[in-house]
């Protein structure tokens, strides 16, 4: 999406450049546009798991978040950076009373934040909205800049995405190397057959990045996270080099027994090579920023690269 | 004793029935050859011819055939649990998916992915229990006797405890959004990826009420002509009463168990054999042999047809087609008591 | 408030002195502008249950005001209200819980004078918009415009388009209504589940960021809602409750049978129409606000004709009724899993089930 990021790299710099001239309070572009930041926010709640990775890869805990899609805290790849944090809502209803409660002096709010809840919100302190950008490779580079410049951190979280492009790419090259197979497939396994993930997330994003090739079967329409449950019929179409299977339990293995129920699924050259990879949907399929990068990264290299 | 079904039909019924079944031969064929992926009709002539290759071979013996013979038993499940439902309640709006099955089992679903079960690997049977108990429930608090002289309370109540269920299901949801992701692709019925094993699983409960079904035939046809008549006749209305509902359940609790809750089948089989049979319940179950997998069948093709690649649910289709029968039902002059 | 004009004409009240009224009502006279004097008879017990209600609905809005995910002391309160208080606090209560508030007064008493008309008019405690789809075809609009399928218009006005289509789709359908307005009913039941199926479908076909956004629309909630919408629903509550009660009068003939009605001088089929009318506006502007919430419909005017004088339909005690219960159950989805909110339409749901159960198992009676 070079049309979106060519006019944010100015942006940027013209930022950076205020910040360190107007040490007090600076002001970022977002979706509802511009917003006065105190200069280092002390007291940040976010309500986005792609803010809450960003925080906490700039080195700043937030007081409160709202739970990870499918748990009753935040995403469990983030346990390692993490204590306690306060639950302001889940996704779907976000709790505007305890946002308020926790006195924050900036939230940091997800793309798709209804105006009404916008309007209540930036009362209570500085939010940042950034804008949606559908689904795009790299639209989480831009989020993740964005919170960051209202953190006032936004060096660190540029040396963040340059550690995971530069980590990605000499992971590329090491496949490249090996002479690894590298078509990949994202799906979730529903009843009726599989949802196809777009290869435009942030997760297939970061799989592409890292040198694998990453297809959606010409399933996925335009605009849209997955596809509709494939017709079993069809099956071969997500027959790949390696077939990663998300899904929302703790236990992955038992979304691949699942599957492994269909004849359909059992007849795939990819699962009878055994390169079917189960992984964590929390990290694989909702959340997105640095950190969940590097997790993603990691993931790969153990079944890519042993 | 199936004598008493045996006797009944004349030549015009046996004519219209085998016009019908030969109809029927038609779908399950067409249901053989088409497909949502690359398979096409020639291909799958192929096999069926004794050749072919791997893939179409495949397709045909592994996906096709089975989810058209679980298409076959779900029409007949769903076609006869809506005629007896009606003829006992004596209302034509009787249908096991107004009556909260579909609610049901999707409670008991949601129920099942919060107990830590995965939508990928969920037994059937959940579905099944749930689907059951919801039309139990209905049935018996609207209490069959009274419904008779009121043929809407019956749907009403149906109604009512469909929305009751459907919030307490968001309840449960709301805790969890994994199983909120994964119910949307379990609340509407579809024959995508059946497989024969889990018709086998269900054959026993069909047979049963199959048996059912010929041993109460002539006491129903007795007790539509009103209670003191089928008393007359020597026939306990309690007792055909409650073995009609342990039939109804057994039938809806296995299509619901193999397919999902499909929505207004048992309204628009019974009026179509009504239409085409006069009210005999008889003759009206006869007919609805052959309608009610004539109408999934067709479904289901359609299913896989009007979004390929991808399926569209089977739920969806039915409910499309069962809407303007229902309101046909409404807009016939008098509301029909049977 | 069952309201029946005695002597509207003014020559018989001169004529004769005026009756004692009858045991259980009050007589309200006074002296007509142009000479003469007219009469109202107030039913004691209705207007002390609404006095009652009122007075509920009051305690109710003031402990509402102050409970929430943080509590305030009653003291910070009135600080608040009274203009003062410290600015969180006045934030809380003022921008957080005040409009929350009205929209719960307002959408609680509109559905609930919706399900009372209804119900009234099928003699049946069951029939109320929610339980006869108008709430389904609500949710398929807003639920298609959230999920993007090329529609511009707010998820608010679509939820209104949706009501209203649902509801022109059943009246066309059942042109002539059929007796006591069961026809109208049924095909509503119809309508409904093909919306269901809809609104099931789109849901199957989105993202889960899409299905979360349309999430609200499907079980009903209050939280940061529309502020136009809730405008729309004031002003179009103010209209729909005028003319309930004008046609209260019509409605409690309708009671009777249709021939007993039409003896009295009641014009059953034309107010049949109107009656219906009144009840599905008032539940679409509703639902534009707080998304499905039926089930008020339901509990408000039940309350209301327990506490009401069994003679007349309960307008006034319904729309009373179904503020408060709206709140209550709105303050428990606030309080009970703090920090999580739990929607309002979920509370009402688990709260009014089994009180539908009850209804359910109940002998069959009729609402006359």
């Amino acid at each position: 999406m070079p049309f979106t990021l060519l006019p944010r790299r100015p942006l940027l710099v013209l930022m950076m450049t205020l910040l360190t001239t107007h040490a007090h309070a600076h002001s970022v572009e977002t979706a509802h546009g511009p917003v006065e930041v105190a200069s280092d926010p002390q007291r940040v709640v976010t309500l986005h798991e792609g803010a809450l990775d960003t925080a906490l890869a700039a080195g700043v805990t937030p007081l409160g978040a709202v739970t990870t899609r499918g748990g009753d805290g935040v995403a469990r790849y983030l346990d390692d950076y993490l204590d306690e944090i306060a639950i302001v809502g889940v996704v779907r209803e976000i709790n505007i009373e305890a946002v308020l409660h926790q006195r924050p002096d900036l939230i940091l709010a997800p793309p798709q934040l209804s105006d009404e809840q916008y309007a209540l919100l930036s009362r209570i302190a500085p939010t940042v909205v950034p804008p949606a950008q559908g689904f795009t490779r790299e639209a989480w580079k831009d989020d993740a800049r964005l919170y960051a410049q209202a953190l006032g951190r936004a060096e660190q979280i540029e040396a963040a995405i340059v550690d995971v492009e530069g980590r990605a790419a000499e992971m590329a090259q090491a496949i490249e190397e090996r002479g690894i197979d590298s078509g990949a497939t994202l799906v979730r396994w529903m009843p009726q057959g599989p949802l196809v993930m777009s290869s435009q997330l942030f997760s297939t994003g970061v799989l592409a990045a890292a040198g694998l090739e990453v297809h959606d079967g010409g399933l996925v329409p335009e605009q849209a996270g997955h596809s509709d449950p494939l017709s079993l019929e069809n099956l071969s179409r997500i027959d790949d080099d390696w077939l990663f299977l998300a899904t929302l339990n703790e236990d992955g293995e038992e979304a691949l027994a699942g599957a492994r129920q269909s004849p359909a699924f059992e007849r795939l050259a990819v699962v009878q090579r055994d390169r079917v990879v189960s992984v964590d949907g929390q990290l694989w399929s909702s959340a997105q920023g640095p950190l969940a990068a590097q997790a993603i990264l990691d993931d790969l290299e153990r079944v890519l690269l042993p | 004793m199936s004598q008493a079904l045996l006797a009944r039909p004349g030549p015009c019924l046996a004519a219209t029935w085998l016009t019908l079944a030969l109809l029927l031969m038609g779908v399950v064929l067409l249901s053989v050859l088409l497909g949502a992926g690359e398979v096409g009709p020639s291909r799958a002539l192929a096999v069926l011819a004794g050749s072919g290759d791997p893939e179409a071979r495949f397709v045909v013996g592994s996906l096709r055939l089975p989810r058209t013979l679980v298409g076959v038993a779900v029409g007949l499940a769903l076609g006869v649990a809506g005629a007896l439902l009606q003829a006992v309640t004596r209302n034509p709006l009787a249908e096991p998916g107004l009556l909260g099955v579909s609610a049901g089992s999707a409670f008991a679903v949601a129920v099942a992915l919060l107990l830590g079960a995965s939508a990928t690997t969920l037994r059937v049977s959940a579905a099944q229990l749930g689907a059951l108990a919801g039309c139990l429930c209905v049935l018996s608090v609207t209490r069959l006797r009274g419904v008779g002289s009121d043929p809407v309370r019956l749907v009403l109540a149906g109604a009512a405890f469909s929305g009751l269920l459907g919030s307490l299901t968001a309840l449960l949801l709301l805790f969890d959004q994994r199983a909120a992701d994964e119910i949307r692709f379990w609340v509407i019925g579809s024959l995508s990826g059946r497989r024969a094993d889990d018709l086998l699983a269900v054959l026993p409960g069909l047979a049963l009420a199959a048996a059912i079904v010929v041993s109460i035939a002539r006491p129903l046809a007795a007790l539509s002509l009103g209670e003191r008549v089928a008393a007359g006749l020597g026939h306990r209305p309690g007792r055909v009463r409650l073995l009609v509902i342990v039939a109804v359940a057994l039938l809806v609790g296995a299509a619901t168990a193999v397919a999902g809750p499909v929505a207004f089948v048992g309204l628009v089989v019974p009026f179509a054999a009504r239409a085409l049979a006069g009210p005999d319940i008889r003759r009206v179950l006869w007919l609805c042999l052959p309608l009610g997998p004539l109408m999934v069948i067709s479904a289901d093709i359609l299913s896989r047809l009007l979004v390929a690649p991808s399926e569209m649910p089977l739920g969806v289709l039915t409910a499309l087609c069962g809407a303007p029968v229902l309101v046909a039902v409404v807009r016939a002059r008098r509301m029909p008591i049977l | 408030m069952s309201l029946f004009p005695l002597a509207r004409d003014a020559t018989a009240a001169k004529r004769a002195p005026a009756l004692p009224p009858p045991s259980g009502c009050w007589r309200l006279a006074w002296q007509r502008p142009g000479g003469g004097e007219a009469s109202l008879l107030i039913t004691r017990r209705s207007a002390l249950a609404n006095a009652g209600l009122l007075l509920a609905l009051l305690v109710a809005s003031g402990v509402y005001l102050a409970l929430g995910s943080v509590h305030l002391a009653p003291r910070s309160l009135a600080a608040v209200l009274v203009g003062g208080g410290d600015p969180v606090a006045r934030f809380m209560v003022i921008e957080l819980r005040l409009p929350r508030l009205v929209a719960a007064c307002l959408t609680g008493a509109a559905f609930a004078v919706a399900g009372c008309l209804m119900q009234t008019l099928a003699r049946n405690r069951l029939a109320t918009p929610g339980i006869i789809g108008i709430d389904n075809g609500a949710t398929a609009f807003a639920v298609a415009s959230v999920v993007g399928l090329g529609v511009s218009l707010a998820p608010p006005a679509m939820a209104l388009a949706g009501a209203a289509t649902a509801a022109a789709i059943t009246f066309g359908l059942t042109a002539g209504g059929g007796s006591r307005g069961y026809r109208f009913i049924v095909a509503g039941i119809g309508v409904g589940a093909v919306f269901g199926a809809v609104t099931q479908l789109l849901l199957a076909r989105v993202d889960m960021d899409t299905a979360n956004a349309a999430y609200p629309w499907t079980v009903g909630t209050l939280n940061a809602r529309p502020a136009g919408a809730l405008l729309v629903l004031g002003a179009g509550l103010a209209v729909g409750l005028a003319m309930a009660l004008q046609l209260s009068r019509a409605l409690s003939l309708m009671r009777f049978s249709d021939a007993v009605a039409q003896g009295l001088g009641s014009r059953v089929g034309c107010r049949r129409w109107q009656v219906l009318a009144v009840s599905v506006l008032l539940t679409g502007l509703a639902v534009a606000v707080a998304g499905p919430v039926g089930m008020v419909g339901l509990i408000g005017p039940e309350i209301a004709r327990s506490l009401s004088c069994p003679r007349g339909v309960p307008i006034v005690a319904s729309a009373l009724a179904g503020a408060l219960v709206m709140v209550l159950a709105d303050l428990l989805g606030r309080v009970l899993l703090a920090p999580i909110e739990l929607p309002v339409g979920i509370v009402t749901a688990v709260v009014g089930g089994p009180w539908l159960l009850w209804i359910l198992l109940r002998p069959h009676r009729s609402l006359a």
